[in-house]
């Protein structure tokens, strides 16, 4: 046990500092997912939609070497898929579970269909070089903390500015507000002239982008290369950390963080407990979302109105 | 039953093939030829007939086990690990007692063992559900890849068999008893199990309290609730019947098709069952014996997209996609209502 704690500590640096580039492909999602649910849409296409990300953010760098253009594209068409599930159950009040249910099978097959297509089988799979991270001279030096705040690559930036814009437009402008009635009582929010119908489709989208980018993060940053079905359900893990969240972004930026530190923590493991089979160390960021949704549990107030489709009286 | 639906069920098929069938111009492949290839290789040869009727049997299986908790709106998504797990049991108990048990009654015990296995599976997210009411889609899945792991761990470790070592693809040892589940002009008995497994869930959600029950549950649980349904009891017995059933799936993939308990089998993308099966039960609107047809309809379009595959070099995934159309425009149908449009209306 003592050992076990020195490694621990040990290892305590690696995490700090792995921990956020692990967490933000499931942050970038989670945030668009949360989004989605303060408005009553409950998206569970988010594994397809990062899937999708994740193939066309590659394609798009490897034939471009613009990852700032990737990430765009790949943001774009997971938010094309988003409108679709916006489509069934906005437009046509669908069931919200088989229809994003669908959105995840489509997603996912695409993203397999389009690599092979492109690629084949090749033997050797095609590399992109992943996104550089900040070097500020001095700053990023800082012993410790330098290359925690000051080193990280220019997504991270990039979404960290997104949270404190999404936090601010959901708990302190007018247009927050509304949406978040959309959540509770699509009626009353018709009544206040609002058109909830509007305000989900907008979640959706904007739900769906951050879906692709979270994706596209995972190859781009992450690994460099793509593999099938390569989010190994880290979008269900997005849709839990809503949960866990308990709808506000704050709270869904510290579980994706606690989760990046699980991811770390397992690879770091494997390589220190090499007797231990490591497939009980990959079940690990599984098992840790369970644990998690339970600590919530029953307790959590979701939005009022989620996953249910609005209906005009009369 | 209403015969619009099987119906609707074909119409949505063809409409996601039709559509699917424009992908296949990034391969630069003719839709037409492509869809062709794909309805004469998985339908109407006799190999390919064959090999669909194969695949109907877990698919169908699993889908029906699925159905039981959807009809009370409890998402089971885990069918995939516990297909897995029932697997893993049945291999188990048939590696031990292969040779000294009567084939017909080392089959018996291996189905038993199979349901166990899937059900233990099942019964986790279910009781967080009952006791801390967390979300059963996320614990269902999350399940599912602890299963993958669970599996990979069994066949590299204490279930690793002598030819795993040599080759280094992951597997157990073959179950050594020939014939466990014979073929007849090509196709697994198992169909039969898989048949009356349809038929009599049909029967119990149609004309049993119990289903009776359930449907009230998945329409509104308070409702439910002041009719003095026990949602906890029905919520946990629909699990431990879905995950069972879904285990006995497993059973017969291995007794059936493969004899050993293959990995790779559960994490290809095609023939992970498990999750196929969940837009076969859907779209099939959860009626049991319409999932008769859209398992052999999904399995046919499996078959024909391997052919596809070896045929243009279209990539296998692109069945995933088909499948997910199918889903998507099912219920977009299901609101649309089709059956209205055919139909004369009727005067109240």
């Amino acid at each position: 046990m003592n050992s076990l704690v020195s490694i621990l500590l040990l290892l305590l640096p690696t995490v700090v500092l792995g921990m956020v580039p692990r967490a933000a492909p499931i942050f970038a999602a989670a945030l668009g997912e949360d989004v989605d649910q303060s408005a009553g849409t409950l998206n569970l296409g988010v594994e397809g939609m990062m899937l999708l990300g994740t193939i066309i953010g590659f394609v798009i760098d490897f034939e471009t070497g613009d990852f700032v253009l990737a990430f765009i594209v790949a943001g774009l068409a997971s938010a094309l898929l988003a409108l679709f599930h916006g489509i069934a159950t906005i437009s046509f009040k669908a069931d919200q579970v088989t229809s994003g249910t669908a959105i995840w099978f489509i997603g996912w097959g695409l993203s397999g269909f389009i690599y092979s297509s492109l690629f084949g089988k090749a033997s050797s799979p095609p590399v992109v070089k992943t996104i550089p991270t900040l070097y500020i001279p001095h700053l990023t030096d800082i012993p410790y903390i330098g290359k925690f705040l000051f080193g990280q690559d220019p997504v991270v930036y990039a979404l960290l500015i997104t949270f404190l814009a999404v936090q601010y437009f959901l708990f302190h402008t007018k247009a927050g507000l509304n949406l978040r009635t959309v959540g509770e009582d699509p009626l009353v929010a018709e009544i206040m002239g609002v058109n909830p119908d509007l305000y989900r489709y907008l979640a959706l989208i904007f739900g769906g982008f951050m879906a692709g980018v979270g994706g596209a993060y995972i190859t781009l940053s992450l690994v460099g290369s793509f593999y099938f079905d390569m989010t190994a359900g880290m979008g269900f893990i997005a849709v839990a950390l809503v949960y866990f969240g308990k709808w506000n972004p704050v709270r869904v930026l510290i579980g994706s963080l606690v989760f990046g530190a699980v991811y770390v923590l397992y690879l770091a493991l494997e390589t220190y407990f090499p007797a231990t089979p490591y497939q009980f160390f990959s079940m690990f960021p599984y098992i840790a979302t369970m644990i998690l949704i339970i600590l919530v549990g029953a307790k959590a107030h979701a939005p009022a109105a989620l996953a249910l489709p609005y209906i005009k009286e009369g | 039953m209403n015969i619009g639906k099987p119906i609707q069920i074909i119409f949505f098929i063809i409409l996601a093939l039709l559509i699917s069938s424009f992908l296949l111009l990034i391969d630069h492949v003719s839709p037409i030829a492509g869809i062709a290839e794909l309805i004469s290789s998985g339908f109407l040869t006799h190999y390919g007939l064959m090999a669909t009727l194969n695949d109907t049997i877990p698919l169908l299986i699993v889908a029906v086990a699925i159905i039981i908790p959807f009809v009370a709106k409890f998402w089971n998504i885990g069918g995939q690990g516990q297909y897995i797990f029932g697997s893993i049991f049945a291999t188990w108990i048939g590696l031990e007692l292969a040779g000294s048990l009567p084939v017909a009654l080392l089959i018996t015990v291996a189905i038993i063992f199979a349901f166990i296995g899937g059900a233990l599976w099942a019964i986790p997210p279910t009781l967080m559900k009952i006791y801390f009411g967390t979300n059963e889609i996320i614990t269902t899945l999350m399940m599912n890849f602890i299963a993958v792991y669970f599996l990979d761990y069994m066949t590299i470790g204490p279930m690793e068999g002598a030819l795993a070592k040599i080759t280094h693809v992951p597997s157990s040892a073959p179950i050594p008893t020939p014939d466990l589940l014979p073929h007849i002009g090509g196709v697994s008995t198992g169909i039969f199990l898989a048949l009356a497994i349809a038929i009599i869930i049909f029967l119990l959600l149609r004309y049993t309290n119990f289903g009776y029950e359930l449907k009230l549950i998945g329409s509104s649980v308070d409702a439910a609730k002041y009719s003095g349904a026990s949602l906890r009891r029905d919520l946990l017995l629909s699990m431990v019947l879905s995950g069972g059933i879904a285990g006995i799936a497993g059973m017969i993939q291995v007794f059936g098709i493969t004899t050993v308990l293959l990995p790779q089998v559960f994490s290809d993308i095609t023939t992970s069952f498990g999750y196929v099966g969940i837009p076969v039960a859907l779209v099939a609107s959860l009626n049991p014996l319409i999932t008769i047809i859209s398992a052999f309809f999904f399995s046919g379009i499996l078959n024909g997209a391997y052919a596809m595959e070896i045929s243009f070099g279209i990539p296998i995934d692109l069945v995933i996609t088909i499948y997910g159309l199918m889903m998507f425009f099912a219920v977009i149908g299901v609101m649309i209502n089709l059956g209205k449009i055919f139909r004369r209306p009727r005067a109240k």
